[in-house]
């Protein structure tokens, strides 16, 4: 970590190039959410707003992630705290996610077949 | 006593204690956040409604983006000059990270307000309609404004519950009552048995008028009574237990529990009366009225919130609306698609469509417009190999008349026009309707809304398949929007508490023990920086998805 005044001058230089990125990212977001000759995919909100819209905010986030908040020098501790939590969030949903996805469903298992969509057929999502 | 570790870090971790804290209570933080950004996904995916896409306004998110965003770098920059041992600075910034804070939390109070002002209503028919509602002339008793949304009842007989009658309630319809010279008294005499083996006493008499006291008389005695019963109740039992063990030495409790039983003929005779309802007559028949959310009513019989009874004719009770600002048929087109119904047959035989003229009219304009629509983007991007259009509207364009198709419909049709800076104001509070209804008296005096932006409109109670404002109980969207925005508002007032802290009371540790608070500053900045982060996700899921 920048300790020493010289290192801290020079930081105080990436967090405002930083804070540059976050902005003009922020705007990229709202044109292409907005902006239809921007507008990726079909015409309104689609998947690849929806793909293109996550990955500048998770570009963003893991700026705040590593340049503010120091992730891209910390100890070995830290890495290993924050992690655990991220790694408890992706399983915990990916069990969630198996109630839809579900490989092994079957759509007649309750008599009828639904009519809703495939990934609806999950009889607690109908 | 000295804090270790507070300045240097320990050998075992590498870093000062309160930096391990505050790491292990932000990864329990992710695990917060994670899972209702999870919770959002699968309530999406599985939702049986039109998802509101799009649906918040985007410019007091995005201002709330770039302030959150700059009190990030602001934040930084504090820790910084402190490192430099530079107050003054430190000063400054963390003073514009608190203030953006403020900035942030009034306008999502801002945002919040209007939601919480703003009716939405599900007709029966699946048609939803939004706007404001009109006010009634007497305020009520507790001098607050009363919605143009009341519930009449010619009522002529009250039963109450003598366990959990509401007091103000009782209190309400007397006040009532006594506005329409009507009398609400006891229907018949209530005689209890007050004391075991004795005959039944007249505890009140037919007549006597309502009141709090006479109730919580006849409560009173009913407590006394339950209690005295299930005493007796609890003794037979006890008796009976014993019996059934001496006359069954050998089996287990189990196997003998279904032939022990409370003797119910023996303890008739020494039971008090546990009265659980009392009547009360409304002398002549009075109009009561009530607020939708403390009354399940029905003709003839309705029911309030504290199990009270009112008998009596369900009078015409509209819910009236002074602006209608948007209509939406995207959950009667999924109703009318699940059943095989062409949707534009279904809108055209929806009620509203075939009781209210502007809302034929505005449908018919918004046809045209989709047509256009329609039109331009096969212009614009032309057709597959397939011969369809590469680009449709959205089922929300197809078939939602939203506030601001409104105010086009009314610019095109009246020349009815806003200032820039209205219009502006109008991203923020939400539709303008005294500057865009410039003729309403006038309108409303003749009974021609058709030249309204946003009309007036008076819908009968029996179309009403659900109502609420925008909150929660709207639909599971609102109600995860406002989990994920309310539950980061918390963060961002304790961040902005804690920073405020050290902005005020940290000269005196600045001067003894500078690293010190540089390292405080750096834990409580962390803190800010998640809570920037959390929302750099909670922009684009909620306001632009």
């Amino acid at each position: 970590m920048a300790d020493t005044p010289e290192a801290i001058k020079k930081s105080v230089r990436t967090y405002m190039f930083v804070g540059g990125i976050l902005f003009i990212g922020t705007i990229i977001t709202v044109l292409v959410a907005s902006v239809e000759a921007l507008d990726v995919g079909e015409h309104g909100f689609d998947k690849w707003d929806c793909i293109l819209g996550l990955t500048i905010a998770t570009i963003k986030a893991s700026l705040v992630a590593f340049i503010f908040m120091h992730l891209n020098h910390e100890k070995k501790a830290v890495y290993w705290l924050f992690a655990s939590g991220l790694c408890m969030v992706c399983s915990l949903a990916g069990l969630t996610a198996l109630a839809i996805f579900d490989p092994i469903h079957d759509p007649l298992f309750f008599g009828k077949e639904s009519t809703t969509p495939k990934i609806l057929a999950s009889p607690s999502l109908r | 006593m000295e804090i270790p570790y507070v300045v240097t870090p320990r050998k075992d971790t590498g870093l000062f204690n309160s930096k391990i804290a505050i790491w292990l209570f932000l990864a329990s933080e992710v695990m917060l956040f994670g899972g209702f950004f999870s919770a959002y996904v699968f309530l999406r995916l599985g939702a049986d409604y039109p998802w509101p896409e799009r649906t918040l306004p985007v410019l007091p998110g995005l201002i709330n983006t770039f302030v959150l965003i700059g009190s990030s770098v602001t934040v930084v920059f504090a820790w910084a000059s402190l490192k430099l041992r530079n107050w003054r600075m430190f000063q400054l910034f963390m003073g514009i990270t608190v203030f953006c804070a403020l900035i942030f939390m009034v306008l999502k109070g801002i945002e919040y307000n209007v939601k919480f002002h703003h009716q939405a209503v599900r007709l029966k028919d699946y048609t939803v309609m939004e706007g404001h509602l009109g006010y009634e002339k007497e305020l009520d008793h507790n001098g607050n404004k009363v919605e143009e949304n009341l519930i009449f009842i010619e009522a002529s007989k009250l039963t109450y519950s003598t366990r959990r009658f509401h007091k103000p309630w009782v209190d309400e319809i007397l006040t009532q009552a006594g506005h329409h010279n009507s009398k609400v008294v006891l229907a018949a005499d209530v005689a209890v048995v007050t004391k075991e083996g004795q005959p039944a006493e007249v505890i009140a008499k037919a007549g006597e008028p309502l009141s709090a006291e006479l109730l919580r008389r006849i409560e009173k005695t009913r407590l006394a009574a339950s209690s005295h019963n299930s005493a007796l109740r609890t003794a037979s039992l006890r008796e009976e237990w014993v019996k059934a063990h001496a006359a069954n030495p050998d089996k287990k409790d189990w196997q003998i529990a279904s032939g022990v039983n409370i003797d119910t003929a023996a303890l008739a005779p020494k039971l008090l009366t546990e009265i659980s309802t009392v009547a009360f007559n409304i002398e002549p028949p009075a109009r009561l009225d009530f607020k939708p959310r403390d009354i399940k009513e029905a003709d003839g019989q309705s029911r309030l919130r504290d199990d009270t009874v009112v008998d009596g004719k369900l009078l015409a009770s509209p819910m009236v609306f002074h602006n209608v600002d948007a209509i939406d048929f995207q959950h009667l087109v999924m109703k009318a698609k699940e059943k095989g119904i062409d949707p534009e047959v279904a809108i055209e035989n929806s009620w509203l469509i075939k009781n209210s003229p502007f809302a034929k009219e505005a449908w018919e304009w918004h046809q045209g417009e989709v047509a256009k629509l329609e039109e331009r983007l096969i212009k614009e991007y032309g057709l597959d190999k397939s011969g369809k259009p590469k680009r449709v509207p959205t089922h929300k364009e197809l078939y939602r008349i939203g506030w601001k198709d409104f105010a086009k419909k009314a610019e095109q049709q009246h020349g009815i026009k806003l200032s820039t800076m209205d219009a502006l104001k109008e991203e923020f509070m939400g539709p303008n309707y005294d500057a865009r209804n410039p003729h309403a008296d006038q309108a409303h005096a003749e009974g021609e809304h058709v030249k309204e932006t946003f009309p007036h409109f008076s819908l009968p109670r029996e179309q009403i398949g659900f109502a609420a404002k925008f909150t929660p109980a709207w639909n599971t969207y609102y109600a995860i929007y406002f989990t994920i925005t309310g539950l980061h508002g918390l963060h961002v007032i304790g961040g902005a508490l804690v920073l405020a802290y050290y902005l005020f009371f940290g000269r005196k540790m600045y001067l003894e023990n500078p690293e010190w608070l540089a390292n405080r500053v750096e834990i409580g900045g962390l803190f800010w920086h998640f809570v920037d982060l959390v929302w750099i996700f909670v922009f684009p899921i909620l306001y632009l998805m």
